[in-house]
């Protein structure tokens, strides 16, 4: 009882150990905080790429292929048997994507994937990561007319205005150039006419001025809008398209203005096309392309410190993409009209995905058995039933498509993200080492802090031990002492870190307003919002490290209050 | 030198000095409550060895005011520690009711203090952080478990109170030692030493940190209890006049009963 009392009266009046502790409860705290940030960020991460990824993938080497992808599904539908959910083909393929942005070509490198719009969205996460909400419902590749409310300019309007205006800018330079090309010949005219030989010969020169004309053309440039008043009218839009070639004609036709500049990329190859069956970008697309969101936007810090997403293209613009056939990888260029954007938010993905159909891809790289009419494809992607062990799904198939014979790749989405998933699990432990390690130096300073209140206490040691308290009794009460101090700083730091959780994302939001620098800017990382989970475990098993530091701190002290000679402890002053 | 053989019998025990009366105790109860026999102690500091005491032989007869005076130095706080088993002895025996406790295990030395001893210190000794009122329950903390403890607190603090009240401190027990003066503190004190109801009382100069008037009040309680509370008092002092109240007087001189 006494130890009990004692400890309670030394941990009430003694607040310098107290402050001895503070670093326990920082460091629990810290600890906390950075466990569950940590394990937020993790699961997110997770989720996302097995979201991304398929369950299990079997895929051929790049620029390589599954020749006979019917009769090796029906083999993979075999082995895999009943944790079957869902499968699809992909065709993967690196490619290059050039588009026009601020008239300069801007070319990158992308990851092109020709995917089955039926199955594909059954497999991974894909439609839900799509900004279109018409094609979130329903995907098609299709450019829809609405549905775009992330962009100020997307879809068949936008499509429509810059078609329109491509044409009045170049009916400007035409008029422009045919002023030009008169200037010029009257000016060599006049050259002409006033040149001559004079009489030894030589050519009469006159300096005449270059063709100079006044640009009636500059002012139409710079007051020409955007977009035509009533384009709505002048081109029809895409549920018009479905009605008669002779009505979607005549609509074209009833603005005389404007002519449809006929352009078919396919042309020569074709027998002559009529007008209705050329080309024309205000009513038709090329085969649609999604480009992973990362492609097209930058984010721009404006003055006042504000971020702005720049979109250098956009759903209706075309844009052209490089690729090599399959075989005999030859280069193919072809145009394609983006139709939607990809935004899973992973980066990685972002910034380096386009998925166009599977069959037209498999087309433009010659990978369709002219003799079947088979497509090869470059990856089969498997989604299992909830709670089919992937492991062990992937066991399987290994066993049936040994490495040795098969040139395939079988890996689970984990395999894939191996060494991002282990190197982050490795910054934890280190960084779960570091702290300790401050509570562990915690831990000698309330070593230093119990030996200064052992001395002070050496006569109530004395006392105790004269009216009859064994060693075991006086070293409890320090040992108490010890763990009350760890409690108390263990509970603080649990309570300061939870705390810190669970509002961390209005405290990154005032430390940036305080600082004016965004604490966790989401130009860099992942997330918006930082994730984060609470593990209970983490909690208690940080808890108990803290309180067992504390204890293992106060054990040496009370050792020496424990050794004390009472007839000494009693003497001295 | 005044040296006693082997004092095993009731009948080899005679007081060195004899108060005026005659102690009813040693009428009542003739058998010594301690005996000391041949204690020999000193004590080292770095090399040198300074010893203090050397062949002490003394008895205690059971229920008297027994004082032992001497001077400084002259070993009578080693001798009352070692009697309380504080220390231990270089050689000699102590005998407490017949029974040799200077070479008894812990435990049992640790339940003699708590029980059968009584201890009160020049300085009080109380405990600074606790009121009046827990220090004397201390020795009953430290004598049952938690729970015991627990059960038995009321009777306790009935007891404690009593006891308090009886050292004229009813009014002060929710008070803190430094609220206190020299005379309440040692009263305390006194009042803690008395909770176990110990069978000797071991007083290492109780009024010497006090003032005239108060070490007289100590004194008459110390004097007084000897005779309520059926109880043996040793009292060490230096000062001769204090032990005009004992019954018995025993002067250590040079480490040696003189």
């Amino acid at each position: 009882m006494y130890k009990l009392l004692l400890s309670w009266r030394y941990l009430k009046t003694r607040f310098i150990a107290l402050a001895s502790i503070v670093s326990v409860t920082l460091g629990v705290a810290t600890l906390i905080v950075v466990n569950s940030v940590m394990a937020g960020f993790v699961d997110q991460m997770q989720s996302r790429i097995h979201g991304i990824l398929s369950d299990v993938e079997i895929s051929a080497p790049l620029l390589s292929d599954i020749k006979q992808p019917t009769a090796f599904i029906e083999e993979v539908r075999e082995v895999v048997g009943d944790d079957l959910k869902e499968l699809t083909s992909v065709v993967r393929s690196n490619a290059l994507i050039s588009f026009n942005f601020n008239d300069r070509q801007w070319t990158q490198h992308v990851m092109l994937l020709g995917i089955d719009d039926e199955t594909f969205g059954k497999v991974t996460d894909f439609e839900p990561y799509l900004t279109n909400d018409i094609k979130k419902e329903k995907f098609s590749f299709d450019l829809e007319e609405t549905g775009y409310a992330m962009f100020d300019n997307a879809g068949w309007k936008y499509r429509r205005e810059k078609f329109w205006h491509q044409q009045e800018l170049e009916k400007l330079q035409r008029e422009y150039r045919n002023l030009y090309d008169e200037e010029a010949k009257r000016v060599m005219l006049d050259q002409a006419n006033s040149s001559g030989y004079t009489a030894d010969g030589r050519l009469i020169q006159e300096d005449s001025p270059a063709p100079s004309i006044e640009n009636p053309t500059k002012a139409k440039f710079a007051a020409l809008p955007k977009t035509a008043p009533d384009i709505d009218k002048l081109y029809q839009t895409k549920t018009d398209r479905d009605k008669t070639n002779a009505d979607r004609f005549a609509a074209v036709k009833n603005d005389g203005t404007v002519e449809l500049a006929p352009f078919d990329p396919h042309v020569g190859r074709r027998k002559k096309l009529t007008t209705e069956e050329m080309f024309n970008p205000a009513r038709d697309q090329y085969t649609g392309i999604i480009l992973g969101l990362g492609i097209s936007e930058r984010k721009m810090r404006e003055h006042d410190g504000t971020l702005t997403e720049i979109y250098m293209v956009n759903p209706g613009d075309d844009v052209q993409m490089t690729f090599l056939s399959g075989g005999n990888a030859k280069p193919v260029i072809e145009n394609f009209t983006l139709v939607d954007f990809y935004s899973s938010n992973m980066h990685e993905y972002d910034s380096s995905f386009a998925f166009v159909p599977l069959s037209e891809l498999q087309n433009l790289r010659g990978m369709v058995n002219p003799l079947t009419g088979e497509g090869a494809v470059s990856a089969i992607q498997i989604k299992l039933n909830e709670g089919s062990n992937l492991d062990e799904v992937r066991d399987r198939l290994l066993s049936r498509f040994p490495p040795d014979q098969f040139a395939l790749n079988i890996r689970t989405w984990q395999d894939s993200q191996r060494p991002l998933l282990s190197a982050i699990q490795m910054e934890l432990t280190i960084l779960n080492i570091l702290l300790f390690m401050i509570i562990a130096v915690a831990g000698f300073g309330i070593l230093a802090t119990f030996f200064m209140i052992v001395v002070e206490k050496t006569r109530d040691i004395g006392i105790l031990k004269a009216l009859g308290a064994p060693s075991r009794g006086v070293m409890s009460i320090f040992l108490g002492y010890g763990m009350s101090l760890g409690l108390v700083g263990t509970g603080v730091g649990v309570v300061i870190g939870l705390l810190f959780v669970a509002y961390i994302n209005r405290i990154a939001d005032f430390v940036g307003w305080l600082t004016g620098q965004e604490v966790f800017d989401p130009e860099f990382y992942y997330f918006d919002k930082i994730p984060t989970i609470v593990n209970p475990t983490m909690v208690v098993w940080v808890g108990l490290g803290a309180i067992l530091i504390a204890v293992l701190a106060s054990v040496l002290p009370a050792l020496r209050a424990a050794r004390l000679h009472p007839v000494e402890a009693l003497r001295y002053e | 030198m005044n040296k006693l053989a082997e004092p095993t019998t009731a009948t080899s025990l005679r007081p060195k000095t004899l108060n005026a009366h005659t102690p009813d105790s040693q009428i009542r109860n003739p058998k010594p409550v301690m005996t000391v026999s041949g204690l020999f102690k000193s004590y080292h500091k770095k090399n040198l060895e300074v010893p203090v005491l050397k062949g002490v032989d003394l008895t205690i007869p059971t229920g008297d005011f027994t004082t032992i005076v001497g001077t400084s130095g002259s070993g009578k706080s080693t001798l009352l520690h070692l009697m309380g088993t504080l220390d231990a002895p270089d050689s000699g025996q102590i005998y407490y009711n017949d029974r040799r406790i200077d070479n008894l295990p812990a435990r049992e030395k640790e339940r003699l203090r708590n029980r059968e001893f009584g201890m009160i210190f020049q300085f009080y000794h109380l405990l600074p952080e606790l009121t009046t009122l827990e220090n004397v329950l201390v020795p009953k903390m430290v004598q049952d478990g938690f729970w015991t403890y627990l059960r038995n607190k009321k009777a306790y603090k009935k007891q404690a109170t009593d006891l308090l009240e009886m050292v004229g401190l009813g009014h002060r027990m929710r008070h803190k030692p430094s609220e206190l003066s020299g005379g309440e503190m040692q009263r305390t004190a006194i009042a803690r030493s008395l909770i176990s109801d110990p069978r000797v009382l071991l007083a290492d100069e109780p009024t010497g940190n006090l003032d005239a008037e108060n070490g007289r009040e100590v004194l008459d309680c110390l004097a007084a209890l000897r005779k309520n509370e059926n109880l043996t008092v040793i009292m060490v002092t230096h000062d001769d006049s204090l032990a005009e109240k004992s019954d018995h007087t025993i002067r250590l001189d040079n480490g040696v009963v003189a």
